[in-house]
């Protein structure tokens, strides 16, 4: 995510965890996800999801409910995390 | 507390006490694959726990120790047994040791002792087992002989861990030729006044590196060198021996454990294994699931157990007893049960080849020694009737 607006790949990937929120509505990034339909279960599947499609490996340390409350707080840490050297996996 | 220029007090320092241990695990890490193939002691192990400070963990500042308690007991074994579970109850049993010499220990005793074993020199051996008595702690066939102010020492000991490279041994007697077989004396005796004969041979499953192998011993040492009253060794048993052995044989297994289980988590996370396993099935969900469970159940019961050892002002109230057996046979039941799911989980090649990274087969071997280690089925049974004196149930919970 960048100050313009979501980074539309993972927009991509987090829309599909969101299921109260209709293809054709925008994502508004200070929404509360779990307004937008993300639960814990969901939470855990987009953590793998980011891993997977993104190549973002989050640290466990980062998976706290402020990191899920919206999606630009998400957004900002998928970003943080990105940016550093190790970000994937051993 | 005052400044004095004693060490500082494991109790009042965490970092000083995490650096310690944080020195001593990579020997442990490095050895322990070694110790477990050749059967044999840890001496490199056992040689950083001395320069460590740790020997003395449980030695009062006074003595030149670092003033540790229970809970630094705990946390330590727990954080070696990640590494070398051989080598974590090694520690484990010493501390035991040290736990019953600092409660019981005569003043000429303690003052000769403590600050040796707090300096590293003097790593005790536990000497409980005899033949012809089953595994009964609380009696005793070899008789103490004395002599004016000695105390005259005969003792076969078919299974006496760490017995080889002991510089001390607590050593648990009949009181005297004419007493009866549960008037059970503890003596310590130094590596020094005895004659130690190891006879047989060590090739066991697992814990291999605690090198357990038969004793004799011989030798006379000071009166002054009973450790509690003359036949009073269940009063040492009850109050201290038995309580610090369960917590920390618990601590060992759960620690062993639950290194184990965040090292597949850590498989399962990795770019290799999410290519190997698919972390969306129900199947490993599950499992993941009932080993999660089991270590939370085990850490509980452990944390209760330490409140116990702690507040209770009588150990041996029925409720108490009940729930530090109980910690014994859950921790090496459950510890053992996460091991074997975790084989099944991760496979052939990471659950079950000795070569494999994960060390899982080793683990889970140490781990089949946990119910033996002083038998699940004793404390079983000691409960059992011990239920009967509680009807009340107390759990030891939050109640009205």
């Amino acid at each position: 995510m960048t100050d313009q607006g979501i980074d539309p790949a993972f927009e991509a990937v987090l829309r599909r965890r969101l299921r109260n929120l209709p293809a054709e509505t925008p994502l508004d990034p200070t929404a509360p996800l779990t307004d937008l339909g993300l639960d814990s279960m969901e939470a855990v599947e987009l953590v793998f999801d980011i891993e997977d499609e993104l190549g973002v490996a989050l640290p466990d340390d980062t998976l706290t409910g402020d990191t899920f409350a919206t999606a630009r707080s998400l957004g900002a840490v998928v970003d943080r995390v990105r940016s550093e050297p190790t970000s994937s996996p051993s | 507390m005052t400044a004095t220029a004693v060490p500082r007090p494991a109790a009042g320092g965490l970092d000083d006490l995490r650096s310690r241990v944080a020195a001593v695990r990579p020997v442990l890490r490095n050895q322990a694959r070694a110790v477990d193939a050749s059967a044999a002691f840890p001496v490199a192990g056992l040689t950083a726990l001395r320069e460590s400070g740790l020997l003395g963990l449980l030695v009062p500042a006074r003595y030149g120790g670092l003033g540790g308690d229970l809970t630094d007991l705990v946390r330590v074994a727990a954080d070696l047994a990640a590494d070398c579970l051989s080598t974590a109850m090694i520690w484990a049993m010493h501390g035991q040791q040290v736990a019953a010499l600092v409660a019981y220990a005569t003043p000429e005793l303690r003052a000769e002792l403590l600050p040796r074993v707090a300096a590293g020199e003097v790593y005790l051996a536990s000497v409980t087992s005899e033949r012809g008595k089953g595994g009964h702690l609380l009696t005793a066939e070899a008789a103490l002989h004395r002599d004016g102010d000695l105390l005259r020492v005969e003792r076969d000991a078919p299974i006496v861990t760490g017995g080889r490279h002991a510089d001390g041994f607590l050593i648990t007697m009949r009181d005297g030729p004419q007493a009866p077989r549960s008037a059970v004396s503890l003596v310590y005796a130094d590596r020094t006044a005895l004659d130690v004969r190891a006879s047989g041979s060590w090739n066991p499953m697992g814990m291999r590196g605690t090198h357990s192998g038969a004793l004799r011993l011989t030798g006379t040492v000071p009166l002054a060198n009973l450790v509690g009253a003359p036949g009073g060794f269940r009063t040492v048993a009850v109050s201290t021996f038995a309580p610090v052995g369960h917590l920390a044989w618990s601590a060992c297994w759960l620690g062993a454990a639950r290194a184990a289980y965040g090292t597949v988590l850590h498989l399962l996370r990795s770019n290799a294994g999410r290519r190997q396993f698919d972390i969306r099935s129900d199947l490993l969900r599950v499992r993941l699931a009932r080993v999660r469970l089991d270590l939370d159940t085990t850490a509980a019961l452990l944390a209760r157990c330490l409140r116990d050892v702690r507040d209770a002002g009588d150990l041996t109230a029925p409720a108490v007893q009940l729930r530090l057996n109980g910690l014994k046979v859950h921790a090496a039941e459950r510890s053992f049960a996460v091991v074997d799911t975790l084989v099944e989980l991760t496979g052939l090649r990471h659950g079950y080849l000795r070569d494999a990274p994960l060390a899982l087969e080793r683990v889970f071997r140490d781990l089949r020694s946990a119910s033996l280690n002083y038998g699940n089925d004793r404390l079983l049974l000691a409960n059992g009737a011990l239920t009967l004196l509680d009807r009340g149930v107390d759990l030891g919970e939050e109640r009205w």
